[in-house]
């Protein structure tokens, strides 16, 4: 009998392992569709709704609906409108993809812009270039998506975002020579993003006299991070390297408070630093961040203040974040291209775009030869609490000899 | 290097004793039921949004949250454990696992989509720092290992010396004995059942203060620490489930703390499966219950 009792034991346990990946939430079903006429351009937006990212997949859906709305109110596309599917990817490559097969075989879609996550941007590449859907990616930073692009393989895959290369490359040097940050430990996400950044950051490391004695990835959802807070401390560095997500930031900060970081260890790299709730979680920990995002909301100039002020109108006040800005300005550019194309199928304007030039609110975008827009990253620092612009830089990539 | 070695011990038995709560209902559960809970999470879940929810929407004071938290799940758990969980009692173990994982799904994607997918911010708890000796602790991190040390001490003197306790015990041994002596089973199990959900519930809203975020899916990762402590501290067994989940806490705690974050969760899997192989039976025991 009690060999026949461990033995269901056993079983439960097996259960209980295999199990592992089905309780994750599954996503939502869409809005029931009608059948597309030719007058609408329909645009499959694949971002994590659901989730520990889902907070980039609404600022995403917002922005893009904005851009939507606007140009269906100035007129459409030839008299086309243009209508957003939007599908989640939980951030999982593998729900990512079946979340663009269903765009590419139910919505009908030839347009798709996504996912803000590297790794489900890197999956969802080989689909699109086997169902000839253009994908324009607006948020991921991870180099290998556009190393794998244009005259590097993928021919429907762009890219609207800069990369981590640069990203990397220019917090570091800020980090090491302005504010004297030498010797640094990782506290970064465990994904595409979060380690490829740390490996762009090792790149550049012996240029700017820098060192890293500790590495540590935390995964999605991880809410404990006094252990490696306590390591940290007793490491003597100067700055945590944090390629992370902007939900686990605060997080990260409040720990750091608590476990008396603040003021003596610095945050470098991404995650939202900037975001004034961010900073309200515990300003202490933010005074000398130093981080480098795609867009934020205090980049001056006309163009950006107005999407401000037209997102703010738009949806009660919310400030938008960088993936609102990307998503909004992709969704824009998508449009110009199709006007310029003068077509709204996605082989016409996808040859469009090798020549094209788009006037973003960051500066003029053009595509180089791995469908990589050459963009800005912009450098900020917090400063009591405010973050402060400390200059933009664009770079030429240098891509990996195949 | 003591210092360190004291605060990643502090930092282990503090994150054990959140397991410790929520797994005490699972194993409870389990005593009575014998059905593995795979929901069990998703009180935990409930309970920490039930107590955003009455403090972003009414303000409410953070103890008064507590209350919101436990009691509603209290009432959700009622419903559940009468209208699911009784159903169980004399079910085959798939019954229980494909029961208990539906209302798992169901009331994720229901949190999903009545308050939306994303990472809601918990105001509230007590977040000051204390310095102790080298170390610097939040006053919450102290009101949990003391709060759990008060739990666990209830619920022994409860199994031990209450009739509803005594009950308890004895359906874990032997339903048809205790039908035969006029022990209601259906009463006692959903007892059983809405005392582990409102403890999950309770260790929710007590942590919630230092996890920061509150979001549909939280519940996932906690359940499956849990299937490793209930079966180290021997399914059904209160006091084994505290020395468990403080072991699982304290080893989690030193591999996060000098082998690597990445590494920690898998501490709890491997635990699993190495007891299943050498002590199924848990590790205070020297012979299989169930």
């Amino acid at each position: 009998m009690a060999r026949l009792r461990a033995g269901r034991l056993a079983a439960v346990g097996s259960v209980v392992l295999g199990l592992a990946p089905a309780l994750a939430p599954v996503p939502l079903a869409g809005p029931a569709l009608a059948q597309g006429t030719d007058s609408v351009v329909k645009i499959g937006l694949v971002s994590p709704n659901t989730g520990a990212n889902s907070r980039y997949g609404a600022f995403a859906q917002r922005g893009a609906q904005l851009a939507v709305k606007e140009i269906n109110a100035a007129g459409g596309i030839d008299g086309k409108t243009l209508e957003l599917r939007p599908a989640d990817s939980q951030c999982a490559p593998a729900e990512g993809v079946s979340a663009t097969r269903r765009l590419i075989s139910e919505d009908k879609v030839s347009f798709i812009i996504g996912d803000i996550c590297s790794s489900v941007t890197l999956a969802m590449e080989p689909v699109v270039e086997g169902e000839k859907v253009l994908l324009m990616n607006a948020a991921s930073s991870n180099p290998e998506i556009t190393y794998k692009a244009g005259v590097g393989g993928f021919k429907w895959t762009f890219r609207n975002y800069p990369t981590d290369e640069l990203r990397a490359a220019i917090v570091l040097k800020y980090a090491a020579q302005k504010m004297k940050y030498l010797k640094f430990a990782v506290l970064s996400v465990d994904s595409d993003y979060g380690r490829g950044a740390i490996n762009f950051t090792k790149k550049y490391l012996s240029r700017d006299g820098a060192e890293i004695v500790s590495e540590d990835y935390y995964k999605e959802g991880e809410t404990d991070f006094r252990p490696v807070l306590a390591k940290i401390r007793h490491e003597g560095v100067q700055a945590i390297l944090l390629y992370g997500l902007a939900d686990t930031t605060p997080i990260i900060a409040r720990q750091m408070l608590e476990s008396g970081l603040a003021g003596k260890v610095a945050l470098v790299g991404n995650g939202e630093f900037n975001a004034a709730a961010t900073i309200k979680s515990a300003p202490k920990v933010f005074n000398g961040a130093v981080e480098a995002a795609a867009w934020l909301p205090a980049w001056d100039g006309a163009k950006s203040k107005a999407f401000v002020a037209a997102y703010k109108a738009a949806y009660d006040g919310e400030e938008p974040n960088n993936h609102a800005y990307t998503h909004w300005e992709t969704v824009h550019l998508l449009a110009a291209a199709m006007r310029a194309a003068k077509s709204t199928k996605a082989d016409e304007v996808r040859k469009h775009l090798a020549t094209f030039t788009y006037d973003s609110a960051v500066g003029p975008v053009t595509f180089d030869d791995h469908d990589q827009a050459r963009l800005p990253m912009i450098l900020i620092e917090i400063e009591d609490g405010q973050p402060a612009i400390k200059g933009a830089e664009t770079a030429d990539i240098d891509y990996p000899k195949n | 290097v003591l210092d360190l070695l004291i605060e990643q011990f502090v930092n282990g038995i503090v994150t054990g004793s959140v397991y410790a709560l929520v797994a005490v209902g699972m194993t409870m559960t389990f005593g009575v039921l014998r059905a593995i809970n795979f929901a069990h999470g998703e009180y935990y879940m409930l309970g920490t949004f039930a107590a955003w929810y009455v403090i972003d929407r009414f303000a409410s004071s953070y103890p008064v949250s507590v209350l919101a938290g436990v009691v509603v799940v209290a009432v959700i758990a009622g419903v559940i454990g009468w209208a699911v969980m009784r159903r169980l009692i004399a079910a085959p173990f798939q019954a229980g696992v494909l029961a208990t994982l539906g209302l798992s799904l169901i009331l994720q994607n229901v949190i999903i989509l009545v308050f939306g997918g994303g990472y809601k911010y918990f105001e509230g708890g007590y977040l000051e720092p204390l310095e102790i000796g080298p170390l610097l602790l939040a006053e919450q991190r102290i009101l949990v290992v003391a709060t759990t040390a008060v739990v666990f001490l209830g619920l022994e003197l409860m199994v031990r010396h209450t009739r509803m306790g005594k009950a308890m015990r004895a359906v874990s041994q032997n339903i048809q004995c205790c039908q035969v002596v006029g022990i209601d089973v259906d009463k006692v199990v959903l007892a059983t059942f809405v005392l582990g959900s409102a403890l999950a519930a309770f260790s929710g809203v007590l942590t919630a203060p230092l996890n920061t975020t509150v979001y549909g899916g939280m519940g996932v990762m906690i359940t499956f620490k849990t299937f490793a402590i209930i079966i180290m501290g021997g399914m059904g067994n209160v006091r084994g489930t505290l020395i468990a989940g403080w072991l699982l806490g304290i080893v989690e705690s030193f591999v996060a703390g000098f082998v690597g974050l990445q590494f920690r969760d898998s501490v709890g899997f491997v635990a699993l499966i190495v007891m299943l192989m050498w002590r199924p039976h848990g590790l205070f025991s020297t012979s299989a219950r169930f």
